[in-house]
C-alpha cells in the first residue's frame, strides 16, 4: 500500500469517527432536551437554599426550617456548604434534609408518602 | 474549586462574575458556561441585575482576552511558551497561529463563545501572528457580548433546570466540534480522492 493510499485511509477513519462523534453527541443533547422538564434537578452544595426552592418550586422558608437556620436578612444566599460549616454539620446531612423538605412538599396534603 | 467559584458567585453575584471570567479568558480552565446560566436563574429568581451580569461577564472575559493578546503580542516567545507550558498546552502554539491568521475575525467571534475552549489560545496567537489589535478588540467585544447575552438568556428561560441546561450545552459544543472535525476531515478526503496519483 502506497504512502499516499495510508494516508487516505487516515483521514477516511478519522472523518467516519468524527461523523459518528457528531450523531452521538447531537443525539445525546436531543434526548436530555426532550426530558429536561421531566428530571429533578439534583441539590449540589454550591447551590444557595432560595436557588434550590427556585429550581424545586418550593418556598425557600420552608427549606430554612428543614435544616434549622434562621436567614439571614435581607437575602440568605449562602451555599449549602457555607451554612454546614457556619453549623459544624456535615454537607451531606443538610442535603438530605432538604431533599425530604423538597419530597414532603411535592406530596399533596394528606396522602401518605410512598 | 469549581462548587467555591458558583458558590461565590451566588453569593456575591456581578463582581464575582467579573473576576472569574476574566481570569478565565486568560487559559485558566473554569466552568464558565455554567456560571454564566447560573447568573441567568439568578436573574430570574431577581438576585441579580441582568445589565450587571451582560456587563461584568462581558467586560471580564474582554480583559482577560487583551490579557491573552497583550502577552502574545508583546511578551515575547518565552512569555508566550511559559503560558502556554502552565496551562497544559507548551506545543501546538504555531499551528494556534496559523489556524488565527486563517480564521481571521469570525475565528475570533465563534471562538469566544461557541468553541470558547479554544479562545485563550487563539489570543496568544492572534498577537504573536500580529493580527490587527482595532480588529481583535471588535471581534472580542462582539463574541463575548454574544457568549453572554446567549448562555445568560439560555439560564434565565431554563433557571429552575441549571444543570440539565448544562449537560446539553455540553453535549451540542461537543457535536458541533465533532461536525467542524467532520467537514475539515471530509475536505481533505475529497482532495485526497482528486489527486491524479490516488486512482
Amino acid at each position: 500500500m502506497s504512502q499516499t493510499w495510508r494516508r487516505t485511509l487516515a483521514v477516511g477513519l478519522a472523518f467516519v469517527v468524527a461523523i459518528t462523534g457528531t450523531f452521538v453527541f447531537a443525539y445525546r443533547a436531543g434526548r436530555r432536551v426532550r426530558h429536561i422538564r421531566a428530571e429533578n434537578e439534583p441539590i449540589r452544595a454550591w447551590m444557595s437554599v432560595p436557588f434550590i426552592a427556585h429550581a424545586h418550586h418550593v418556598s425557600a422558608a420552608a427549606l430554612f426550617q428543614a435544616i434549622g437556620v434562621q436567614p439571614r436578612e435581607p437575602h440568605d444566599r449562602r451555599s449549602v456548604r457555607r451554612i454546614a460549616h457556619d453549623l459544624n454539620r456535615p454537607v451531606p446531612d443538610l442535603m438530605a434534609r432538604l431533599q425530604r423538605a423538597i419530597d414532603a412538599a411535592a406530596q399533596p396534603p394528606g396522602s401518605h408518602p410512598r | 474549586m469549581n462548587d467555591q467559584l458558583l458558590a461565590a458567585v451566588s453569593q456575591y453575584g456581578a463582581p464575582a462574575l467579573f473576576g472569574i471570567v476574566a481570569i478565565a479568558a486568560i487559559g485558566v480552565p473554569l466552568p464558565i458556561t455554567l456560571l454564566l446560566i447560573v447568573a441567568g436563574s439568578m436573574i430570574s429568581q431577581g438576585a441579580m441585575n441582568p445589565w450587571w451580569a451582560i456587563g461584568a461577564a462581558g467586560a471580564g472575559s474582554i480583559l482577560g482576552d487583551q490579557a491573552g493578546y497583550a502577552i502574545g503580542r508583546w511578551g515575547g516567545s518565552a512569555a508566550v511558551t511559559k503560558l502556554g507550558g502552565l496551562f497544559g498546552r507548551p506545543a501546538g502554539m504555531r499551528a494556534m497561529e496559523a489556524k488565527a491568521k486563517a480564521w481571521g475575525g469570525p475565528g475570533i467571534y465563534i471562538t469566544r463563545w461557541l468553541l470558547s475552549p479554544l479562545g485563550p489560545w487563539i489570543n496568544l496567537a492572534s498577537g504573536t501572528a500580529r493580527y490587527p489589535w482595532h480588529r481583535f478588540l471588535f471581534w472580542d467585544t462582539l463574541g463575548e457580548l454574544t457568549g453572554a447575552a446567549v448562555y445568560i438568556s439560555l439560564g434565565r428561560f431554563f433557571s429552575d433546570r441549571v444543570m440539565a441546561l448544562y449537560a446539553v450545552l455540553g453535549d451540542l459544543t461537543w457535536a458541533i466540534a465533532a461536525l467542524l472535525a467532520a467537514v475539515i476531515l471530509g475536505w481533505q478526503l475529497v482532495a485526497h480522492l482528486r489527486r491524479p496519483d490516488a486512482g
